[in-house]
């Protein structure tokens, strides 16, 4: 658990404040948005740093966002660049309504690929 | 003095009474209240648009939204629709121009904060919308080369034009009507809708200032509570325009007549990556394509079908008849289509945002109130063309 948490203050330290962290056993994937805080029914982006564990590798990265409860996506499909050293930007995301929204990590590996959750609410 | 003394007493009573009546609001109601101002919202020039924000463009697209010239019958202007008298819209189902069009009129008003244009949003800009209708054989039935004729020969046009951009009226036909548009957009987007009682209320609530809450009728405080509550209107009609500027299906016949269907949102994002005029083509007057964002990213899916944008719901009690098509009359009727509306009518890909809100006729009559209390008070719109000096 210590270590957990000490994987997640080091994941996304350069993103600085407003970062947050979704986790898998394999993975962490911190990212802020920009800008932040994210408003309903804005433009924005994210900055994300994916932090590979126990000697995994990630090889490419999608970002999406859902609404569970209406069970519908976004309206835009955001495009992602890989920027080098695991750092990714998201462009084109926009949550059209506010609630619960699930944001997706879909993590490229070359056995595949692993999606990370992480739930927030946006008013 | 007595009197004086008297009717300062009675309001005092009248207030406390009216807070004793008030609604209370949760936490997260009050937060959810609170996201619908505060208003007028800031605005910043569109950069996509030169003349964005200029008083001599905005004469310019004035005169040009009011003058009938623009039209193949030369009977028939964009305010012949878009009435000022009328909030912009023109009381009828649909829109009647050269011939009747498959959808209603909506207002202008406030649509600087627009990111989508038009009921499917085929539009990314202001200024690509205004030149739709000009050319649309239903409506003005115009054309480019008359527009940029008339802009060239009318001394009145041709002044302002060169007033407006800086330099004479090019020859290029395309040229002149695609800045003939943006002057019109300029002029629109100056139309910005006023205070409204509900925004005084919301201002009050932010202050926490129970007197002036106290003004505000207890029958609009119980519709608001549905508003942001049970009902979940404001989950689409978010924001201080009452709208996430999105799109939305919501149990409204997709037939314009018998064997036509208006596929909506889906068409309209099929026409917006096909348009010269959106945000990614030459002729955005802004090299970095900063708010073209949308228009890059905008994803079509089979769930557009039948979707249509969300109107705002500022004087939305002004504006009847309502929805795409103009085919629920009354605002009440709006209201009592969400209480009934058929779940098997609604083509969401599964979505469960949409069911019947079972409303009581008591409960229809408080949201009815509370959207009323949505109307700014009545304010006359000033042609600034009659007291502007002249164009030399």
């Amino acid at each position: 658990m210590t270590f957990a948490v000490e994987a997640h203050a080091a994941c996304g330290d350069a993103l600085g404040p407003g970062t947050l962290v979704a986790s898998s056993p394999r993975f962490d994937v911190a990212f802020r948005p920009d800008p932040a805080p994210i408003a309903v029914s804005k433009h924005f982006a994210l900055d994300v740093v994916v932090c590979a564990k126990s000697g995994a590798t990630a090889t490419g990265l999608e970002v999406d966002a859902h609404m569970p409860a209406h069970r519908h996506g976004m309206n835009y499909r955001p495009t992602v660049a890989a920027r080098g050293g695991g750092r990714y930007r998201a462009e084109g995301l926009l949550l059209h309504m506010p609630g619960a929204w699930e944001f997706r990590f879909d993590v490229r590996t070359s056995a595949g690929r692993e999606r990370i959750t992480l739930a927030r609410e946006i008013d | 003095m007595k009197r004086a003394i008297f009717v300062a007493g009675f309001v005092a009573l009248a207030a406390t009474a009216a807070f004793a009546q008030g609604v209370a609001f949760d936490a997260a109601e009050r937060v959810r209240i609170l996201a619908h101002g505060p208003w007028p919202l800031a605005w910043s020039p569109d950069p996509s648009n030169r003349v964005s924000g200029r008083p001599e463009a905005i004469a310019l697209g004035e005169r040009l939204f009011f003058d009938t010239r623009l039209s193949g019958n030369g009977l028939v202007s964009c305010a012949g629709c878009h009435r000022p008298k009328q909030h912009w819209t023109d009381g009828h189902a649909r829109a009647i121009g050269h011939a009747e069009a498959d959808r209603n009129t909506p207002s202008i008003a406030n649509l600087r904060h627009s990111r989508w244009f038009g009921w499917d949003g085929a539009h990314d800009n202001l200024w690509s919308q205004s030149l739709r209708p000009l050319v649309d054989p239903r409506e003005m039935n115009f054309s480019v080369a008359a527009l940029a004729k008339v802009v060239r020969s009318e001394p009145a046009f041709n002044c302002r034009y060169r007033a407006a951009f800086g330099r004479a009226v090019p020859a290029n036909d395309e040229q002149v009507a695609v800045d003939a548009a943006k002057a019109m957009a300029a002029f629109q987007e100056s139309i910005v809708s006023g205070r409204t009682p509900f925004d005084d209320f919301r201002d009050a609530l932010a202050r926490s200032d129970a007197t002036a809450m106290a003004r505000y009728p207890a029958a609009a405080q119980r519709g608001l509570k549905l508003f942001v509550g049970r009902g979940q209107c404001s989950v689409c009609h978010s924001g201080a325009l009452f709208t996430n500027g999105e799109f939305a299906e919501i149990g409204i016949g997709h037939f314009v007549r018998p064997g036509v269907v208006d596929p909506g949102r889906h068409e309209g994002i099929r026409k917006l990556k096909a348009n010269p005029y959106n945000l990614l083509g030459r002729w955005n007057d802004d090299p970095a394509r900063r708010t073209a964002t949308g228009t890059r990213h905008v994803a079509a899916e089979h769930r557009n079908f039948g979707e249509f944008k969300v109107p705002g719901l500022r004087n939305v009690a002004e504006t009847a008849p309502y929805m795409h098509d103009g085919s629920v009359a009354t605002l009440r009727d709006a209201v009592r289509h969400y209480s009934e509306l058929d779940p098997d009518r609604v083509h969401a890909d599964g979505g469960t945002l949409l069911k019947p809100l079972k409303l009581a006729e008591g409960e229809i009559d408080d949201l009815v109130a509370f959207l009323r209390t949505l109307t700014e008070p009545a304010v006359p719109f000033a042609r600034r063309e009659l007291t502007e000096p002249r164009c030399d």
